[in-house]
């Protein structure tokens, strides 16, 4: 290491401070509204299933998790009641002004919880840091038709393809049939930018195709997913759902989400079994939420790089 | 050449792309909701250079470019090339006028610039990010662009390039200049 990137340590010393502040202010939250905390293995055998994360393999066929999700629903399905962690993910490859290969998240669920009511406890969490910003919901159906005059559910790839050709963001050829892939690339470089700066922007009824683990609901004729993610100043800060409970669907989605690994050209994961099983046994209604932890600290202390905001970052030498 | 991943397009790395070999300036990873990941980066075309924007999928390849650069002293220039050596080999090469573009206005002879190789052929140089040079013609006391505040006026240097100068300097002075703006920077006194 040169050592220029080590007095970089020394300068964030105060925001250390602030950060370990924050770790007790958002554990407090928790408590005060009835939660406990649990801290779910990080080394695993099971991976959480998603075709666009990649996990850290270490020996013997283990992973580093990239979400504590599915150990927390396995408690869930085993009487746990409201539980929340503040834990260390890991995932291969993200590393940039805002990403960070291991950073921290709190995850939390609350049983009988609605859509709504997570969205709302999601948002005061997010206020402990930012202080009492005001928000605002809109439907991803409405958040293209207002932002861009295109609606996603019935656009076509090409549309997608020839607005982002007009707007100037350069696109890899290999997307141009993937409307998923278009829509997220609009959403994160066309409408992002857009999004006032002054309120937290929710996000919420993401298309059917981009459900996760959220349960769907009618919207005919489609199907749109109890899924929430908030947005502020440039900041993508938690995803939510309303849990899906149903095992069929969840294997389902698991398989569906391995065949697409094996189309990007990745190793398809093995199936959390343990999980299905649990989901089986009957997962309590529930809503959750994932929020970035490093990124709230980023906002409160007014830094463009996670680098300054944690104790010793990857381009640090971890 | 060797293909690297998007997570080794670090700022200066030199890519092919397009046929064309680009510097990489800025590698913005971009990893929107739960969908695929992005990496939007800012390449310079090292031959023209322009800027651009490219977005690759995060873990797509690209081709690292045949590209050296090299220290070399302008000995002279041609009507249509100009002529440099290698201090310490004596070798001398040939760049012809029409690769070398924009650059060819900070030619100086006896000056050492970064000579740009790629795949074996010089094709363009680097000047120095600041020359000193004589302004060969400017008009005294031309009233200029007063409407920013600033009283600047045309000037062409020794070497053909064409700046903006304060209204005060006049010709035959010799002025510091920002390469990469054409900006002016100061007067050099002596």
């Amino acid at each position: 290491m040169s050592l220029a990137s080590q007095d970089s340590l020394s300068k964030k010393i105060p925001h250390l401070k602030e950060r370990s502040h924050m770790l007790m202010k958002a554990r407090s939250f928790f408590y005060e509204r009835g939660l406990y905390e649990v801290d779910t293995p990080l080394l695993s055998y099971a991976a959480s299933q998603d075709e666009h994360i990649d996990l850290i393999n270490v020996s013997g066929g283990r992973y580093l998790v990239s979400s504590p999700e599915y150990a927390m629903k396995r408690l869930l399905a085993h009487g746990s009641g409201d539980i929340f962690q503040l834990s260390h993910v890991f995932r291969e490859g993200e590393v940039g002004f805002k990403h960070q290969p291991e950073f921290t998240m709190a995850e939390w669920y609350r049983l009988n919880f609605t859509f709504e009511e997570m969205i709302e406890e999601t948002l005061n969490f997010i206020r402990l840091f930012v202080g009492e910003i005001p928000s605002v919901n809109m439907s991803y159906r409405t958040l293209f038709q207002k932002f861009i005059n295109l609606d996603p559910f019935y656009a076509e790839p090409s549309h997608l393809g020839l607005y982002l050709k007009r707007e100037k963001i350069d696109f890899p050829p290999s997307i141009e049939s993937d409307k998923d892939a278009l829509l997220n690339l609009i959403l994160a470089l066309a409408i992002e930018p857009k999004l006032p700066s002054e309120e937290l922007f929710v996000v919420t009824h993401y298309p059917g195709a981009q459900a996760a683990l959220a349960k769907k609901i009618p919207d005919p004729p489609f199907e749109v997913a109890e899924r929430f993610e908030v947005y502020y100043r440039g900041f993508e800060l938690a995803n939510g759902y309303h849990e899906l409970l149903d095992p069929k669907e969840q294997r389902i989605r698991c398989e569906e989400s391995n065949a697409l690994r094996l189309k990007l050209g990745k190793d398809p994961l093995p199936l959390d079994e343990r999980f299905l099983e649990a989901l089986e046994k009957g997962l309590p209604e529930c809503s959750g939420v994932a929020v970035g932890f490093d990124r709230l600290m980023m906002l409160r202390l007014q830094k463009n790089r996670i680098d300054e905001v944690i104790p010793i970052s990857y381009a640090e030498g971890v | 050449m060797p293909q690297i991943s998007t997570n080794e397009f670090k700022p200066g790395v030199k890519l092919e792309i397009d046929g064309q070999p680009f510097l990489v300036v800025i590698n913005e990873f971009v990893k929107p909701g739960k969908g695929q990941a992005f990496n939007r980066v800012k390449l310079k075309n090292l031959l023209s250079g322009r800027v651009i924007e490219r977005t690759f999928k995060s873990g797509d390849k690209a081709e690292v470019a045949d590209v050296v650069e090299a220290d070399m002293r302008l000995l002279y220039t041609e009507a249509d090339a100009a002529i440099f050596m290698d201090d310490a080999t004596f070798e001398q090469i040939s760049i012809p006028h029409e690769s070398m573009g924009d650059n060819w206005q900070w030619l100086k002879e006896d000056t050492v610039y970064s000579v740009l190789i790629y795949k074996g052929r010089p094709v363009t140089i680097e000047p120095p990010t600041f020359m000193e040079l004589f302004i060969t013609e400017t008009d005294p006391g031309v009233r200029g662009d007063t409407a920013s505040g600033r009283v600047l006026k045309p000037a062409l240097l020794e070497t053909g390039a064409k700046v903006q100068v304060p209204i005060f300097v006049d010709q035959g002075e010799k002025i510091k200049v920002d390469t990469r703006s054409g900006e002016y920077v100061s007067r050099v006194s002596g």
